[in-house]
């Protein structure tokens, strides 16, 4: 599945544009503020209904328009035509295939799918664990339609149960610990099934990971990804021992009105040589790492989902040394259809353009083919 | 641009209905302008009964002209058998089936904190009651399999297993009829992992 073209409306700095794709390497260049990341941002609307770092929608309607559109031509087995339409007034969003409108964003994930790289990947191996969770739940999430809605389940489950503890930090009737029992016991259900799915995951993704990058860096170094589950837990029953913890932290959890327990205190933890990435890792491994997990993201989904990934690239060549830009140049070669916004193509001497790649060159609003 | 006031308070209070937006209220609107007198005054009369004539089934909470609703009066019925739904809309659908015999309970919504929703504000100490004065042997959990239906049926099992009673769930998985091809996959799955042996 390719993308053939876009056609954006009132989007950010776009008031009216329109881009055809090669189906190899397509490469966006220009200045800053020429709207490069933007057409990331909106080919990534297309396949998630969403924008990447889930900005307000009504930011990213053109200064001074009510609404804006994206039209996008997908080419695969069938031509598919996507519509995403925001209303700034009324805010509303419609996502509309073939002029037939989806309206449960689970419908939409997936059937699309889409790996972007982008310097706010820095959040993924050195910032917070939720940072980490929201990678892992996303690649997952791409791969497996039961896997999104059993996390919209468990984070529901959490919501509802927090709202109790605030009340029960009140008071706590009989009545009121009968329903926190139920809502604890459908915490432990979605919350098992989710640890287990990251489990088998995590064992999977591990060898793409070190494919990757062997690919990108050498054979000399072993890079892993750990998950750390229920304060540390290795063992299999995954239901027992939570279900344990909680028994364990009832009385923190009602002290502090807060679900002290579960999924969402997952963390994950990438090393190289055994050697803790976040902790240790000098810049250029940090970039390394990230440029690895998302090629790693990319053939695992092509090869889970049968469908081949839209690649998007944000501006990563210019913070990587020569030699690791060069790697990840050839590699792209076999990725199929990539987006690579550059600001300026002749600072790369190793980028090499083939006869079929797309060079697209932005300049206050106008779209030159080069 | 400047509308009658009668017309606009009415589009106004028309587009409250829930799935109405302005543009249709406007056209029933205009529509009700143009009906014959006598039929405008029928439409006001059974919308007026709705209020006046229907009220709650004094045991199952089910929707009711009298003290009892049809199915609570019914002699046909299983007696030993409770279904649990939410709303009296659930009683309709599984009604329309004709594959159930029993008697219904209505609770009337389900567990949510977030919203206020406690077991006080639902209709199951009236569910409690019922067991004790009626010779009830089954109990059907019929709730919506969302996220505080599920956590409702998990709260009312833990609450009725004690009483020696048998407690079921109704299954999920695959609407009869349809293509497997055609189900989306979180219900296929939901059907895989919830399989029935043969």
């Amino acid at each position: 599945m390719i993308l053939a073209s876009i056609k954006l409306k009132n989007f950010r700095i776009h008031e009216n544009v329109e881009l055809k794709f090669a189906g190899n390497l397509n490469y966006i260049v220009g200045g800053n503020g020429q709207g490069k990341t933007s057409i990331l941002e909106s080919i990534y609307y297309l396949c998630t209904t969403k924008s990447l770092d889930a900005k307000t929608d009504s930011e990213v309607v053109r200064f001074g328009k009510e609404k804006f559109e994206i039209r996008g031509e997908f080419i695969g087995l069938t031509e598919d035509e996507v519509r995403v339409i925001y209303d700034k007034i009324e805010m509303k969003k419609f996502y509309l295939l073939n002029e037939k409108q989806l309206r449960k964003s689970s419908d939409v994930i997936g059937r699309f799918p889409v790996v972007m790289l982008t310097p706010a990947d820095h959040a993924v191996t050195q910032g917070l664990p939720g940072q980490r969770r929201k990678f892992v739940d996303s690649v997952i999430s791409q791969a497996s339609n039961i896997y999104l809605e059993n996390l919209l389940d468990y984070n529901r489950t959490l919501k509802q149960r927090s709202s109790l503890l605030g009340k029960m930090r009140e008071y706590r009737s009989t009545e009121m610990m009968n329903e926190f029992d139920a809502w604890t016991e459908k915490l432990i259900e979605t919350g098992t099934e989710l640890i287990e799915r990251r489990i088998k995951f995590i064992d999977e993704f591990s060898l793409y990971v070190s494919e990757s990058y062997y690919r990108i860096m050498n054979k000399k170094e072993q890079p892993s990804i750990g998950y750390f589950y229920l304060n540390g837990f290795k063992n299999l029953k995954v239901k027992e021992h939570f279900t344990k913890l909680l028994k364990e932290k009832k009385e923190d959890e009602f002290r502090r009105a807060a679900n002290l327990v579960g999924p969402h205190k997952d963390d994950f933890i990438f090393t190289i040589n055994d050697v803790n990435l976040k902790t240790y890792g000098s810049q250029g491994q940090h970039k390394t790492f990230q440029a690895v997990l998302r090629f790693a993201e990319f053939f695992y989904l092509k090869d889970i989902t049968s469908k081949t990934p839209l690649f998007l690239l944000d501006d990563v060549f210019g913070e990587l040394d020569a030699a690791r830009a060069h790697k990840i140049s050839d590699y792209l070669k076999e990725v199929g259809q990539a987006f690579v916004t550059l600001t300026d193509f002749g600072n790369f001497s190793f980028l090499k353009k083939d006869r079929d790649d797309y060079l697209i060159k932005l300049n206050g609003g106008k779209v030159v083919y080069a | 641009m400047q509308i009658a006031e009668p017309l606009a308070v009415a589009i106004e209070e028309l587009s409250k209905l829930p799935s109405i937006g302005k543009k249709t209220a406007q056209r029933l609107a205009l529509f009700i302008l143009k009906m014959d007198d006598d039929r405008v005054d029928n439409l006001l009369k059974s919308i007026k009964e709705l209020k006046t004539k229907l009220k709650s089934c004094s045991r199952c909470n089910n929707l009711s002209e009298d003290e009892l609703c049809e199915v609570c009066k019914s002699t046909k019925r299983d007696k030993s058998i409770i279904c649990v739904v939410e709303e009296a809309s659930d009683v309709i659908a599984i009604e329309k089936t004709h594959e159930f015999s029993g008697l219904y309970h209505v609770l009337g919504g389900v567990l949510s904190p977030l919203t206020g929703i406690t077991p006080d504000s639902l209709k199951i100490k009236e569910l409690l009651k019922r067991f004790e004065k009626e010779n009830i042997k089954e109990v059907i959990l019929a709730l919506n399999p969302d996220t505080e239906g599920e956590t409702t049926s998990l709260y009312l099992a833990k609450l009725i297993k004690p009483l020696n009673m048998k407690v079921t769930r109704i299954a999920r998985g695959l609407p009869v009829g349809g293509d497997l091809e055609f189900a989306d996959e979180a219900t296929i799955g939901r059907a895989m992992i919830n399989r029935l042996s043969i």
